[in-house]
């Protein structure tokens, strides 16, 4: 098990979100979007040069962008 | 007693057209969500009683985020709970998500009904839920429909009353996230599918190399299809009407008239050879109409046509996660590529559309490029109509002028401005192919829109040139900025004219210039101008209204600077 931030998880990869870094804001925001601690997530894709994540999260696709995604910190294996 | 009716939902659930199925109100709906920033009302027929419906913005949560949430849920709380009725609209195909909603409209006591939208669509993608059991966990009515094609709305419309409030404890967002997590497990069964061509494509589009690829594939298909469909409408309908059946009619009409009468001079213009020509002759008859009607006209059918496909099939928010980067360095974010398109249509909508974007320093960015930057469809097509005749070269210049000027500007405005540019995040929606019955009602709006906004100014406009014109009002004028128009622009002093009337109507501007017979490098440099100067006074209207005082006067200036660097600069680089 590692930890790591979605930006570092590789693509096609899983992962469960272990805490989001970050103020109440932004927590209740992801988190109104399905993104909460425990969720099983699969990074689907990531555009280089500090692009955003693509993420899915149960039926749910989510992108974040370059910054957003790095307070996201997953275990992975 | 119900008085009032809300439709609430997580943006993206076919929430419009639930709406339009149940009013009969035709609205605009999207497929990506913030499109509905602002409510649309509509009534329906609730036994002898019409009730007012409401259509909220697309939200998440109760606990509004964004201008948009805020909005919904203000309104949601203005009448107190025993009067209203609250529909909230599901995605079948996406249960999970959604129902933190749904749950929060029930512990904060709200009479709501769930209407699980999109069966057909979850059915297809081997998501079966078992609607009953559903009911049984979450004691509110719940009704599986599917607005595109009009299956359960009537029993939506009937269980409408049956909406009550159901008692049950306000927990946290992890407790809700928990509890929704074992519902699902009862209620929801996936079937097994193979990857199929849909969900492989919806995968490639997201991904960097493929998407890419994508990306240019869309955008040069969409071009050649809307050249093909407005140069179809030009050739095959209203270039045949005007000069086969009006031309003669006026023509007739011209021969037995007193010409260089002030009455002759407003509604035919000037003969050019003897003859009316629509391009030059600047009448109220013979110009006003066919520069809306025969250049713009079919040319604002067909682009709004293709955007409106490409809304509506799900494509925008993936091409806004490609141009995220660069976006990026301009201080936006991906999400901005859908204002900058729409803008590309006419800016006024594009620029109310940066409503979107989070702060106000990123409203100015877009608004400031977009007034700037992006050429609407009217001026597009007077671009292609005139400059098109020297070669495809000078018309490709006018973009990529444009194009490096939105680079520079946005890079410099994002280095200048305080502040800092929020992160983007957004949902990802599956492709659906949209009804055509919604696409055709879209189109009909925008088309719709376009001519009520259009037509009268343009009468209006030609009128006040011609009556300028013919008392030679413009003389003075065309003195005044001689030094600059000639001196700096290399253009006769009466471009001038086309320059001032620009601010009016950009397509009556471009219009003006074909009497002047000017160069190729000399149309180039004006309809470059044109472009970038002064936005005409509607797109004015809704910048002052959009960034108050101050930033239209901030906006304003960097306009003028640009048009006078860019209009030298072209000047004294184009050798010929």
């Amino acid at each position: 098990m590692r930890k790591v931030s979605l930006v570092h998880l590789r693509p096609g990869h899983k992962g469960r979100v272990l805490e989001i870094l970050g103020g109440s804001g932004l927590k209740n925001r992801l988190m109104s979007m399905g993104l909460y601690s425990g969720k099983e997530i699969t990074k689907l894709s990531y555009v280089g040069l500090r692009g955003p994540v693509v993420i899915k999260a149960g039926r749910n696709i989510l992108a974040l962008g370059h910054g957003m995604a790095a307070k996201v910190m997953v275990e992975t294996e | 007693m119900i008085k009032k009716i809300y439709l609430i939902g997580n943006p993206n659930v076919g929430k419009s057209v639930v709406f339009s199925r149940l009013t009969d109100v035709h609205v605009i709906s999207s497929n990506y969500p913030g499109s509905t920033v602002e409510f649309i009302k509509g009534y329906l027929s609730l036994g002898d009683e019409k009730v007012e419906v409401v259509d909220l913005p697309g939200t998440y949560s109760l606990e509004p985020s964004s201008t948009a949430e805020e909005v919904a849920v203000s309104l949601l709380r203005e009448y107190p709970k025993n009067e209203i009725a609250v529909i909230n609209i599901l995605d079948s195909t996406n249960l999970e998500r959604n129902l933190l909603l749904t749950l929060q409209l029930i512990e904060e006591g709200f009479p709501a009904i769930a209407c699980l939208n999109m069966c057909d669509d979850a059915a297809h993608r081997g998501v079966h839920i078992d609607i009953q059991k559903l009911e049984e966990i979450i004691r509110i009515p719940v009704v599986s429909t599917c607005a595109v094609t009009g299956i359960g709305i009537k029993l939506l419309i009937d269980r409408i009353k049956e909406a009550s409030p159901v008692l049950r404890d306000k927990v946290s967002h992890e407790e809700r996230w928990k509890e929704i997590g074992r519902i699902i497990e009862r209620v929801q069964r996936l079937e097994h599918r193979h990857h199929r061509v849909r969900e492989m494509l919806e995968d490639a589009s997201v991904r960097p190399f493929t998407g890419l690829i994508m990306a240019s594939a869309v955008i040069y298909v969409s071009f050649k299809i809307v050249r093909f469909i407005g140069e179809s409408i030009i050739g095959k309908i209203t270039d045949p009407i005007f000069y086969g059946t009006i031309q003669p009619l006026l023509e007739k009409l011209a021969l037995n008239w007193q010409e260089k009468s002030f009455l002759f001079h407003l509604l035919i213009g000037d003969l050019v050879n003897g003859k009316i020509d629509f391009k030059q002759s600047l009448g109220l008859l013979t110009t006003a109409p066919y520069i809306e009607f025969g250049m713009v006209l079919p040319y604002v059918i067909s682009f709004y046509l293709v955007l409106s496909l490409l809304e509506d099939i799900g494509y925008l928010p993936r091409l806004a996660i490609l141009l995220d980067n660069l976006l990026h360095r301009l201080g936006l974010h991906g999400y901005a590529i859908i204002p900058v398109l729409l803008g590309f249509g006419c800016n006024v909508p594009g620029i109310l559309s940066t409503r979107v974007l989070e702060s106000k320093r990123e409203r100015f960015i877009a608004s400031t490029i977009i007034s700037i930057g992006v050429p609407c469809v009217p001026l597009q097509a007077m671009i292609v109509g005139l400059l098109g005749v020297f070669g495809g070269f000078y018309v490709g210049g006018v973009y990529l002028t444009l194009f490096t000027i939105i680079l520079i500007l946005g890079i410099i405005l994002n280095r200048v401005l305080p502040g800092y540019s929020p992160e983007f995040l957004i949902e990802i929606p599956p492709y659906r192919f949209p009804p055509l019955t919604m696409l055709a009602r879209k189109l009909y709006f925008r088309v719709k829109g376009f001519l009520f906004e259009a037509v009268p100014i343009v009468l209006v406009g030609v009128l006040i040139i011609n009556i300028l014109l013919y008392f030679k009002l413009f003389d003075i004028v065309t003195g005044v900025f001689e030094p600059i128009i000639h001196g700096l622009f290399g253009l006769p002093k009466e471009a001038i004219v086309a320059l001032i009337v620009g601010f009016l109507r950009k397509d009556v501007a471009i219009g003006m210039l074909a009497p002047l017979e000017l160069s190729a490098k000399q149309l180039f440099i004006a309809a470059t101008l044109l472009a970038i100067s002064f936005p005409c006074i509607a797109t004015f209207i809704v910048l002052w209204k959009e960034l108050g005082i101050k930033g239209l006067v901030k906006s304003s200036f960097i306009m003028i600077m640009i048009s006078i660097i860019v209009g030298t600069a072209l000047n004294f680089v184009i050798l010929r």
